[in-house]
């Protein structure tokens, strides 16, 4: 993914996935600004997800196993890879039947539990065994940004990595929920993750305790990063889910960004904020616009935890200025 | 533990010794800085350019379990501070509209920068290189200089943006308050947001792993990762350290306190605290004050209103998370809506008694009773740091570890909430002494309340023995008790006014007759002798030292009857009434000991005097700015006030006699 070549590139990968809908309304959730005054409509929509294993590499080279769900057409285990990683981000339309398909490929044991916060599923099934497939369906009847994610092994598989954003996309294009004061120019969602390497290399045995992140991931990223490519005057929709443990205070330099929704509901009474904080396990929606003066860094405007979780990896030495840890972590910029 | 009692010793010594023993200049405060509330770091203004010279450097706090930490900080680097030490840094207070430039001079030994969260308009950097989030100066020494127009009004922090994981854990950062153009009384350009701009308070929050600042000290290795945070702070201090004045000597490197005090809001005080909360920590602490809620106005730097932008989204809390990075403003009003108080509004059930409770430590806030206002009885040997009734609340983070210093409590990020008896401290009279007249009846209980029953003197009277010729001078009386023992006085005799030039003090006096209209005449022998006037004074016990800005409070009036239960009303020829207080430093206790003592001070206007009372109630209330240790005792009479009623009536060309009839008296003082 390169946010400098592509605007709306994270809303991008939504076109990945692998699903059946009507061309023209991938088409509108893919080209973002370009497109106004077009609706969505309701359609079927099938989404096939696998459970599988794999591994990233972080910034400091070091080399995490993980698991993911990813969309492909044979599931197996090993497919996470850099690339795919976390779960691809699943874009639906108000009003879509949606039909779930979770493939577990993670190794025997692994049930698997299938789990949207925020949505409810029609009756049946919930659970895949491994090797099994579950079939999960549900009427996306809330525009909203949710967090999918698998309930298993009493939270171990989603620390492994088991969780991805859903977007729900309200009846109008560029906007995030059917009202004209959620409208937006540029989409960036935000999946705010950790890795505890010492977790991922024992998911099943791992004393809990002890689980202390050292990476500290944007979308499955540590900065560097391409950031977010936005120009002066544009409005950004950062759809934040936290996928990760700890309350997560997001600061950002330069403009306020104006919190609209928490939990996939519109809030009574918007409000400005500079360093916004999202619950573990909740999802918020804020709008910044981009302002037309010059950024503080030449790198834009900076867009970081302001828990100031911004190194990667085990960080040695703070005597020495500029260490090699830092800037790291949950950083990105807002840049033209 | 020992550290932690030697300093609530001294807590107790601060507030007994009062001002006396905290000097108002400290390092790191403008001169004439309060001891409470918000104190803003000047800078230089010209023009509507807002500039501030500040010095990250290094240097080290104390926290109240013993331990010194090292810190860096931005310091003022104007005179008279001149870069000297403090943390956090100096609260930059600018209006709205202003630029504002911060010249950073760096000497550190590792580049360092400011960042300016909340500022959307654009922060220009001058000098300096290009960092990762901003604009850095070179380390040891180099410079940068930040400008930009102070946007939206609000609380703001400012903070490194270097290295941040660091820098900012080891304490560079401070508050911004941009004031909005409609006045320093308000928190935003809404007049819903006006405040007692005497009671605007900063409440910064922090916290402190010192194995990375030991780290950084000795250039040993620490894993940011592993920060486990063991102090926890409110402007650069920990419980109980933060109940201490600004500018406190014990505290030379951490100017700042963070004691909130408040008064009930009344009919005359209906103006609530402003309260900026801000979190340059990195937790997010869920903030607890105890008592009534307060109302959270604005986060970041922006009110908090509906969508439209019509009215206020503004909510009520006792318990609010002010998250890492984040800015609240609270309006706190404290609402007495019970008003209970021991005399007349006294609770429905008997409180218990305090003389068989313990307490901990033999040491308490607590006043003995529990009517605000009103002081009780603890058992021997607790000493209580209450002043006159105040109530103290505890206002803390309530994560349970963040109270304590090195998990030891109570400590850590937590102060008090004072609330002061309604307009300030009050006393009613303990004593009353007649120095010119006689008991009519009453107590000084009858002073106490603003009721129906009253303290009643009248004109002190006499015989004399023998007959009086016209043309007589020189008369002798049955006793001198009870007239003034100095200076002209007038007496009557029948219908005729004599002054009393001589032999006062004695029962021979040197009169000049026939004074105010009356006509010289004889008088048989045993003809009465009054007085024309009432001269008493109340006493008033237990005022602190260090009270300041006293305030007087007399409600009384005159009748025509010397005897019965009722009041006869006087229809002309009001008498003439002064009020006094005791100015000890002029003779101390003989300065007011008689009618003319020297020690009697007129009570200064306004109300100008004397004052016209008659038989209708009259309530005046007299101020005396600033310090008020001259009208309270020392030594023997420690804590002393004393307040004198003189009442005349010169009446002509018929005298008649009087009384003095006094309600209510009260004093109500700013303890400290």
């Amino acid at each position: 993914m390169s946010g400098r070549e592509r605007n709306g590139s994270l809303a991008m990968r939504a076109l990945a996935f692998n699903k059946t809908r009507a061309l023209l309304v991938v088409a509108v959730a893919a080209a973002g600004l370009a497109v106004t005054g077009s609706t969505a409509s309701a359609a079927p929509v099938t989404i096939d997800l696998c459970a599988s294993t794999g591994q990233v590499t972080m910034p400091d080279g070091a080399t995490v196993d993980v698991w993911g769900f990813v969309q492909t057409g044979s599931c197996a285990p090993g497919l996470v890879n850099d690339g795919n990683f976390p779960g691809t981000p699943l874009s639906v339309n108000e009003g879509d039947a949606v039909t779930v398909n979770v493939t577990n490929a993670l190794s025997t044991g692994h049930t698997l539990r299938f789990e949207v916060p925020g949505i409810a599923f029609d009756p049946g099934p919930t659970d895949a065994a491994s090797g099994a497939t579950v079939t999960r369906t549900f009427t996306a009847s809330a525009p909203g940004t949710y967090q999918y994610q698998s309930g298993g092994d009493a939270g171990r598989q989603a620390a492994m990595g088991l969780s991805g954003a859903l977007i729900v996309r309200p009846l109008t294009a560029n906007q995030a929920y059917d009202t004209a004061t959620t409208a937006y120019d540029v989409e960036a969602t935000l999946i705010l993750g950790a890795i505890d390497p010492n977790f991922n290399a024992a998911p099943d045995t791992f004393e809990l305790h002890g689980y202390r992140a050292i990476y500290w991931l944007i979308n499955g990223k540590a900065y560097p990063t391409p950031g977010i490519t936005a120009a002066p005057g544009q409005r950004v929709l950062l759809r934040y889910v936290n996928a990760g443990f700890d309350n997560t205070a997001m600061l950002l330099l330069g403009m306020h960004q104006r919190v609209l929704a928490r939990d996939a509901r519109l809030l009574g009474n918007p409000f400005d904020a500079s360093a916004e904080t999202i619950p573990a396990g909740g999802t918020e929606d804020a709008i910044a616009t981009v302002p037309a003066t010059a950024p503080p860094s030449p790198n834009g405007f900076p867009l970081y935890n302001r828990q100031m979780h911004v190194t990667t990896g085990n960080a040695p030495t703070p005597t020495t200025p500029n260490p090699a840890y830092t800037p790291g972590g949950q950083l990105t910029f807002i840049h033209s | 533990m020992t550290k932690k009692i030697r300093r609530l010793g001294l807590v107790v010594a601060l507030v007994a010794g009062g001002a006396a023993l905290v000097p108002l200049h400290a390092d790191a405060l403008p001169v004439g800085a309060p001891k409470l509330g918000m104190v803003c770091t000047p800078g230089t203004v010209s023009g509507s350019t807002h500039t501030f010279n500040l010095v990250a450097n290094t240097g080290s706090i104390s926290t109240p379990d013993g331990n010194d930490v090292l810190m860096w900080s931005y310091a003022n680097g104007d005179a008279p501070d001149s870069g000297h030490f403090q943390s956090p840094g100096p609260v930059l207070c600018v209006t709205q509209g202003e630029t504002v430039v911060v010249n950073l001079t760096n000497n550190l030994t590792e580049p360092t920068s400011i960042l300016f969260p909340g500022q959307d308009a654009q922060v220009t950097a001058s000098g300096g290189s290009a960092g990762l989030l901003t604009t850095e100066a070179a380390a040891s020494g180099g410079t940068v200089s930040y400008s930009f127009a102070a946007g939206s009004p609000g609380s703001y922090l400012y903070e490194s943006g270097t290295d941040v994981s660091k820098q900012v854990e080891m304490g560079l950062y401070g508050a911004l308050v941009v004031r909005p153009t409609t006045g320093a009384n308000f928190a935003y350009n809404s007049a819903a947001t006006q405040f007692d701009p005497s009671r605007e308070f900063v409440l910064l929050l922090a916290e402190i792993d010192p194995e990375l600042h030991h780290a950084v000290e000795t250039g040993g290795t620490y894993d940011i990762n592993t920060l486990h945070n063991r102090y926890f702070t409110i402007n650069g201090r920990s419980f109980p350290d933060t109940v201490q004045d600004n500018g406190s000597s014990l505290l030379p490197n951490q100017p700042y306190g963070a004691l909130v005090r408040i008064q009930p809001n009344t009919a005359s005080n209906t103006q609530p605290a402003l309260v900026r909360m801000l979190n340059a920590g990195m937790l997010n602490h869920p903030f607890h004050p105890h008592g009534n809620h307060t109302r959270e106005i604005a986060q970041d730097g922006r009110l908090l209103q509906n969508p439209a932008g019509t009215g206020s989204a503004s909510t009520e809390h006792f318990g609010e998370t002010i998250a890492s990075g984040q800015t609240l403003d609270f309006l706190l009003r404290w609402d007495d809506v019970d008003s209970w108080n021991p005399v007349n509004n006294p609770f429905p059930v008997p409180p218990p008694n305090y003389r068989d409770v313990f307490f901990k430590d033999g040491n308490t806030y607590y006043s003995g009773s529990p009517y605000l206002g009103y002081s009780g009885t603890l058992p021997t040997g607790t000493v209580t740091q209450n002043v006159c009734g105040e109530w103290y609340f505890p206002l803390h983070s309530h994560a349970l570890n963040e109270f304590t210093n090195f998990d030891e409590g109570f400590g850590g990020m937590g102060t008090l909430l004072r609330v002061d008896p309604p307009g300030g401290c009050f006393g009613v009279p303990s004593s009353t002494a007649i120095v010119g007249g006689t008991l009519k009846s009453g107590s000084v209980t009858a002073l106490g309340l603003d009721d129906t029953t009253y303290y009643q003197v009248n004109p002190k009277t006499t015989t004399r023995p023998t007959a009086t010729t016209a043309g007589q001078t020189t008369i002798t009386v049955a006793s001198a008790a009870g007239f003034p023992a100095s200076g002209t006085f007038y007496v009557r005799i029948d219908s005729e006014v004599m002054a009393v030039t001589g032999g006062q003090g004695t029962t021979t006096w040197t009169v000049l007759r026939g004074q105010l209209g009356t006509a010289a005449a004889t008088h048989a022998a045993g003809a009465a002798v009054s007085g024309l006037a009432t001269d008493w004074y109340a006493g008033f016990t237990t005022v602190p030292a260090g009270a300041a800005n006293l305030q007087v409070t007399y409600k009384g009036r005159n009748c025509a009857n010397t005897t019965g239960t009722g009041c006869t009303a006087i229809a002309g020829n009001l008498p003439q009434q002064t009020v006094k207080i005791c100015n000890w430093t002029v003779a101390g206790a003989a300065g007011c000991s008689g009618i003319m003592s020297a020690g009697w001070v007129t009570l200064p206007a306004p109300p100008a005097q004397p004052q016209a009372v008659g038989s209708t109630d009259v309530t005046s209330t007299w101020a005396l700015p600033g310090p008020a240790s001259a009208y309270v005792g020392t030594g023997a009479n420690s804590g002393q006030v004393r307040v004198l009623v003189h009442t005349q009536r010169w009446t002509a060309p018929s005298p008649t006699p009087f009384s003095t009839w006094g309600n209510f008296m009260k004093i109500v003082y700013d303890a400290p």
